[in-house]
């Protein structure tokens, strides 16, 4: 019985519509209480959108659903410099006015794309030791740019960038992330679930919801087992060269 | 001096207002920052109450942000009743210039007739939307009667315009509502407005009001012809309609001679 539609029917009826509209790369101003209790509390005075000296709040569109007027961080766009401005002009405590440090904000996290970070490639590389041929780059910008260097994010074997949980999800990083064409960095919204660090049930939970399709005419049990039986690799010779001296019989061997 | 004329003034400087204060900010003269629906000057909050209101109904919490914003606007509201309405709100401006405009069109005239009845009728349409309205919010979650509180719109999208350079899709709402206005008299303020209706909640007869200081007058009822709110001045200057333009004050002949309709605090 459960469907497409059902499915759809559900969420709508477990969790508000208009509410918890996450997206990656999208983030509430420096300080904002969850998500839910957001969207009850912002008034859209646009006080923070004002105030903000850099111009990295902006003003949420029509096409945001009921969303339109709330405030938003887009960070591969322009990010948030935590000058903590913001969050004291808010009229209705949905920015906590309480916050002052920095370091404590959390807007979001920021996820590395491991496949095209250019640290990453130039570790592979170097690895496989093709770096020779001068294509592998060395960037680490996102390790110069974070302002809690260090405590946000580290060096792993002195070239991989990692993300700890200090991480406040300013951006600077995806901003200033230079890999092409894509940025390597994403920040993931506080309150977004992150895929790759659900955990055991939430891996169980995905690799449940694949359908399971076999093959067909695949074997099973006894026939499988027969069928494996029959396979015999005794006279069998690869078909590609080895780069060494082979010794064709045992008696060549001994010889030696 | 007519009252008229400063009531021009104060509404003329709020025009002006909504595009200095974004401008002010772009170049970090952080004063005066916000919009209509909420404002710091200094250091002092104001933000509009229904707007507040919507977001304690909402959440269920109220914390000292809401209520320290609320202090002033709520003491103006008793002190001078709903002058917000008539003296410093862009919308009521804008409807009054399209009254003007349809003068100067030579169109015939479309106020609507006066019976005692009236004013209960244009009652029963305001609280009815300001109700169903709240319902709706508080069944949704968001504050949504901000998103068609036309002066917040239109001052909005005024630092919109000024930061960023664009406006948005919502300023069609208000320009709907302006080119209605040529129709239906005065029809958005009167009869829907939410802001304007929840304001008249904290009205106090104590507070500025219109009042009939004489025990006699002309019974001309210029008065009534000329109020916009479709209200009687000489009985009903106390009722959550009355708005404290000050227009029948201006008209009325008999103030000539002798103090008649007047703005009184008691």
């Amino acid at each position: 019985m459960r469907n497409k539609f059902t499915e759809m029917f559900e969420n709508l009826l477990n969790s508000n519509p208009f509410k918890n509209y996450f997206k990656k790369n999208r983030l509430r101003p420096p300080g904002a209480v969850d998500e839910e209790m957001f969207m009850e509390l912002c008034i859209r005075c646009a006080r923070c959108i004002e105030v903000c000296p850099y111009d990295s709040i902006r003003r949420a569109d029509l096409y945001e659903k009921l969303q339109i007027g709330t405030p938003y961080v887009f960070p591969d766009d322009k990010a948030c410099y935590l000058c903590m401005r913001c969050m004291k002009v808010c009229p209705t405590g949905a920015l906590n006015p309480r916050l002052t440090e920095g370091q404590d904000v959390r807007m979001g996290l920021a996820v590395i794309n491991q496949d095209t970070c250019l640290n990453f490639k130039y570790y592979k590389d170097e690895m496989e030791g093709v770096s020779m041929s001068g294509t592998a780059q060395l960037c680490s910008t996102c390790y110069n740019v974070c302002p809690y260097t260090d405590s946000a994010i580290v060096l792993e074997k002195f070239i991989l960038p990692v993300i700890t949980d200090k991480c406040t999800g300013c951006g600077i990083c995806a901003e200033k992330c230079p890999s092409t064409p894509k940025k390597s960095i994403v920040i993931y919204p506080e309150g977004m679930p992150i895929e790759e660090k659900a955990g055991f049930y939430g891996r169980k939970h995905r690799v449940q919801a694949q359908d399971e399709k076999k093959p067909e005419g695949a074997l099973h049990g006894e026939e499988l087992l027969n069928q494996k039986q029959k396979i015999d690799g005794s006279d069998a010779k690869p078909d590609f060269e080895y780069n060494m001296e082979l010794y064709e019989t045992k008696d060549e061997w001994q010889n030696q | 001096m007519k009252i008229k004329t400063f009531r021009r003034i104060a509404q003329t400087a709020t025009l002006i207002a909504i595009f200095l204060i974004p401008l002010l900010n772009v170049f970090e003269l952080y004063f005066i920052k916000g919009t209509f629906y909420s404002m710091d000057i200094g250091d002092a909050a104001i933000a509009d109450p229904l707007a507040v209101f919507q977001s304690m109904l909402a959440s269920g919490t109220i914390n000292p942000y809401m209520i320290g914003s609320l202090i002033i606007p709520i003491a103006l509201m008793l002190l001078l009743g709903r002058v917000w309405c008539s003296w410093f709100c862009p919308y009521y401006f804008i409807a009054e210039m399209m009254e003007k405009l349809r003068k100067l069109m030579r169109m015939k005239p479309f106020k609507p007739q006066y019976t005692d009845s009236y004013p209960h009728k244009q009652a029963k349409y305001r609280y009815l939307f300001l109700l169903v309205g709240l319902l709706v919010m508080s069944v949704i979650g968001v504050p949504i009667l901000n998103l068609i509180s036309a002066p917040g719109i239109i001052s909005s999208q005024a630092l919109v315009l000024v930061k960023f350079g664009y406006v948005t899709f919502e300023l069609v709402f208000v320009a709907v509502l302006v080119f209605l206005e040529l129709f239906y008299y005065r029809w958005w303020c009167r009869l829907f407005c939410p802001t304007g209706t929840f304001l008249s909640f904290f009205r106090m007869k104590r507070g500025m009001t219109v009042r009939k200081v004489a025990d006699e007058c002309s019974n001309c009822l210029t008065c009534v012809r000329t109020c916009p709110m479709m209200i009687n001045p000489m009985t009903m200057g106390e009722s959550g309609h009355c708005n404290n333009c000050g227009d029948c004050v201006d008209a009325c002949p008999d103030n000539r001679k002798k103090d008649t309709l007047k703005f009184t605090f008691r």
